[in-house]
């Protein structure tokens, strides 16, 4: 559970119109060159997040199974996650957590291994070719930290972004899924909760959020790499004292040495 | 700043052939010396040779990841920058490099078997953690299934008997190279399975997609024909499963990025 103090950031899927002024406005101030990109027959653009492009809005459309049609609008940005595997797979200390548990990187130290962008669940950090290090969302930390809000949360005209103290926010996103569950969205849930021992961007989605690509049940890095530990030396206990096993007793069977 | 792009199939990938060949290197250099600790440590020539081998295939091989970090001159940060044992990447680096040293001691001069085997445990992590590195990420073709130590650590068993076999022509190498590809190609197939319902873009790219050339190229002529031929022509077959076990580590760390 991430600090009650901490900062963090309520995305409220009942209420974002998927207008992307939160896109534009993360672009201008953190100044972020555009994107050249393609028509690919959906409103998302750029498709993906990119070194350049640190929130993108994904669009979602379609029938639901009583018939009803849905267009439904999902961030796509980092989560400032609690135990953050991008954290977790960094060699130098580049990446991590600041003041608030806001993950930022540190440019003058990070050796551009990619590590980190191996390890997010939600493909938010990506390598700058130019640069040599990686890039992504700081939540605005040279906002925030200055008292103000994030440029994403001050662009939106639907109150779909809010930003406060992690404690006002997890509140807020709770009373809203009541509420929506009231007027009838009996599938209102908070995502970020328990992933990744709870994020500090918060969403209030309408249907499961496999149904906006979002993982469920991720596992953190530390679980991943102990899994791989264990298998490995499974794998090489029984690899070696097989093969041995196998092959000297051949050799022994025929009576003859080397 | 040097980065390196090289044409790839599959139109974006974080890691490539860089890491490939290196995974390549260390792991069929270092298999060969941990064979022939295991089973021919009597024979100190053979063991230092590979010794030799295996140091070369460490420094080559940290050679190609330095050049393929974003920032290459940063690149003491990995070591210098403190202690991040949970990341795979940072403990991968320091077995790298007492690995290497251990090499070098064992080939330079007379060591004691107990000094040799301490090295292969070394060794053992160094081809071991590729693995696991893949294993920490977010990417369902490498971590769905515990298996990627098991394929590495197989893969480096055939390749290395493979190395030795061609200065070493030896009846017993040539049994331990065909257990050891036999046990290769079921681990891959039941990674492929295992994997599947998660990770199906990258398994169906190897199957009948972009990197099937690797895959079939693999499985065929990397795999099948050195099987073959291990009791026709041992240098041909050896040299096959060299190749093989490129295209191995190639289609392995592409598919994880389809
Ligand atoms: S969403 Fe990704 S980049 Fe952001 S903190 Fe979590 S793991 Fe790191
Ligand atoms: S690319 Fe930079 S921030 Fe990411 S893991 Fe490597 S050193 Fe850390």
């Amino acid at each position: 559970m991430p600090n009650p103090k901490d900062y963090a950031i309520l995305f409220d899927a009942s209420r974002c119109i998927g207008c992307k002024a939160c896109q534009v406005a993360c672009k201008q101030w953190n100044d972020l060159e555009a994107e050249k990109t393609k028509n690919r027959g959906s409103y998302a653009n750029p498709p993906k997040l990119t070194a350049h492009t640190w929130i993108t809005m994904r669009y979602y459309e379609g029938l639901k199974p009583e018939g009803d049609p849905y267009f439904d609008f999902i961030r796509g940005s980092c989560m400032h996650c609690t135990h953050a595997p991008c954290v977790s797979a960094c060699p130098t200390g580049a990446m991590a957590h600041r003041e608030g548990g806001v993950v930022t990187v540190d440019e003058k130290t990070c050796i551009g291994c990619r590590s980190c962008v191996q390890a997010c669940p939600y493909e938010a950090v990506h390598f700058d070719e130019a640069k040599g290090v990686v890039h992504k969302c700081t939540m605005c930390y040279d906002r925030i930290s200055h008292g103000d809000q994030p440029a994403c949360v001050k662009a939106c005209p639907a109150d779909a972004l809010t930003f406060g103290t992690y404690q006002e926010i997890r509140a807020m996103a709770e009373e809203r899924v009541r509420a929506l569950k009231e007027r009838g969205y009996a599938r209102a849930n908070v995502y970020g909760l328990a992933e990744l021992g709870g994020t500090h961007v918060l969403y209030v989605l309408t249907e499961h959020p496999s149904q906006y690509d979002l993982p469920k049940a991720v596992r953190e890095a530390e679980k991943r790499a102990a899994t791989g530990w264990l298998s490995a030396g499974i794998a090489a206990a029984v690899l070696g004292a097989g093969l041995k096993f196998i092959v000297e007793r051949r050799e022994a069977l025929k009576g003859g040495g080397q | 700043m040097i980065t390196v792009n090289l044409p790839n199939p599959i139109g974006e990938e974080h890691w490539g052939l860089w890491i490939a060949l290196y995974f390549f290197l260390a792991g069929t250099t270092g298999g060969a010396y941990l064979l022939s600790v295991l089973f021919y440590g009597k024979d100190q020539g053979l063991v230092r040779r590979s010794a030799l081998w295996a140091f070369l295939g460490v420094v080559v091989g940290a050679g190609l990841l330095v050049i393929d970090l974003g920032q290459p001159l940063r690149f003491l940060n990995l070591l210098l920058n403190g202690l991040y044992p949970a990341s795979v990447m940072w403990l991968g680096s320091w077995f790298l490099v007492l690995a290497g040293a251990g090499l070098l001691w064992v080939y330079l001069g007379p060591t004691s078997r107990g000094v040799q085997q301490g090295v292969a445990v070394l060794v053992a992590l160094v081809v071991g953690y590729t693995a696991v590195l893949l294993m920490q990420t977010a990417k369902p073709f490498w971590n769905a299934s515990p298996l990627l130590p098991w394929l590495f650590l197989a893969s480096a068993a055939t390749a290395g008997g493979a190395l030795l076999q061609l200065w070493y022509p030896h009846e017993k190498l040539s049994r331990l190279v065909t257990v050891s590809a036999l046990v290769e190609g079921a681990v891959l197939a039941l990674h492929l399975i295992w994997t599947y319902p998660a990770a199906t873009p990258g398994v169906l790219a190897l199957l009948v997609g972009p990197l099937a050339w690797a895959f079939w190229g693999f499985v065929v002529v990397g795999w099948g024909l050195p099987l073959f031929l291990e009791r026709r022509n041992v240098a041909l077959a050896a040299l096959l499963t060299l190749v093989g076990a490129f295209l191995l580590r190639y289609f392995v760390v592409m598919a994880g990025q389809v």
